[in-house]
């Protein structure tokens, strides 16, 4: 029985879990929730991570029923992610790794994200379309190596809604993201929009000018409603990705998506 | 200041010189294996090395700008004080607090 404890704070989430063999004992975790119309930082982000992990953790122990010394492992993002909130999560896996002598283990985020998610779906060899805020890639697995086949090639799609939201002032509370989706579900008209996929890859930051554009004329002049550029937005971007996810999976010869990633949370009917 | 053929001078370099003691040599080694490992985020102007020297903790900066400094030994006391808090939180008896 191997019990592993990981921490996690590369953006503006911080968690901490207990696994023992595949199994997740606790999960206890916060978000760095800022105003409308704001993003977050890298060093308030940092701080508001070295405010609450100790608390995380302790409840993490206490969730799991487990002391220190029963743990085998400890994990921690090493990267890729916001430089000032990782270090300060990396310091206390350090500090308690080395406190309770025990292996430290640095993790990528990216495989990260997809371990876990074939880990809970069980999925054997999926593509694998993992989207977040800081994030988008289509993966598949080959010879001992996840390779990417297409990317955003400017900004992830998490960060073109996340900065689409500030420009309406949608609230970040729970998530950009998640307020989005509910007010597209309230859209009645699409709003032509920029597609860019180029071959494998996918581009936002010209669709999100485009948007913030029309936000403010069409918005003034009273021609569409914010959930109409809301639904509008999710239809234009989430095709582009069930188009560059299917000519990954037709390259592939797969028969299984696996989507990983904040923004995969979404409900994509 | 004077520049000597086949040698340049820096102008006048900034230092700092920081003494963290600890409780013990142990405690002083695992904050120095959590502080040590980051490079500094700025390329160039500032460097500093971590020592333990029995149950201390001594750092030296050498920058070449007032600020890069004051930035630099500000952000290791903020990630120095969360080692520390860690310590007290999760560490043998000799770091708890009652």
């Amino acid at each position: 029985m191997t019990i592993v404890i990981g921490f996690e704070g590369s953006a503006n989430k911080i968690g901490v879990g207990i696994v023992r063999d595949g199994a997740v004992l606790s999960n206890p975790r916060r978000t760095y929730i800022t105003p409308p119309g704001q993003g977050f930082l890298p060093s308030e982000t940092a701080k508001h991570h070295c405010a609450c992990v100790l608390s995380i953790l302790k409840e993490a122990l206490l969730q799991a029923g487990i002391q220190p010394a029963d743990i085998d492992c400890v994990a921690f993002t090493k990267g890729p992610g916001m430089g000032a909130p990782l270090v300060a999560v990396a310091i206390v896996a350090r500090t308690v790794a080395q406190l309770w002598k025990k292996p430290l283990l640095g993790v990528n985020h990216c495989i990260g994200h997809i371990e876990m998610g074939r880990l809970i779906t069980g999925a054997a060899n999926p593509t694998v379309l993992y989207v977040s805020g800081g994030n988008t890639q289509v993966i598949s697995y080959s010879e001992r190596r996840y390779r990417i086949f297409g990317e955003a090639i400017d900004i992830a799609i998490g960060n073109c809604l996340d900065r689409f939201a500030r420009v309406i002032k949608i609230s970040n509370d729970p998530s950009p993201g998640y307020n989005i989706e509910q007010m597209a579900k309230k859209g009645s008209q699409f709003v032509e929009l920029p597609y860019t996929v180029k071959g494998m890859d996918v581009s936002f930051s010209g669709i999100l000018s485009y948007t913030e554009e029309m936000a403010h004329k069409m918005l003034g002049a009273g021609e569409c409603t914010p959930e109409d550029l809301c639904f509008s937005l999710q239809e234009t971007l989430f095709s582009m990705l069930v188009e560059v996810t299917e000519r990954a999976m037709a390259h592939c010869g797969s028969r299984e998506v696996l989507i990983v990633g904040g923004v995969g949370c979404k409900y994509l009917c | 200041m004077a520049v000597t053929s086949g040698e340049v001078k820096l102008s006048e370099t900034l230092h700092f010189e920081l003494s963290v003691p600890f409780p013990s040599n142990r405690l002083a080694q695992i904050a120095h294996g959590s502080l040590a490992p980051d490079a500094e985020p700025r390329k160039g102007g500032i460097s500093k090395e971590l020592r333990v020297t029995d149950n201390s903790l001594n750092v030296f900066w050498c920058a070449e700008e007032a600020r890069i400094l004051r930035v630099s030994v500000g952000s290791f006391l903020d990630h120095l004080a969360l080692v520390l808090e860690t310590m007290q939180a999760f560490g043998p008896s000799e770091t708890q607090q009652n």
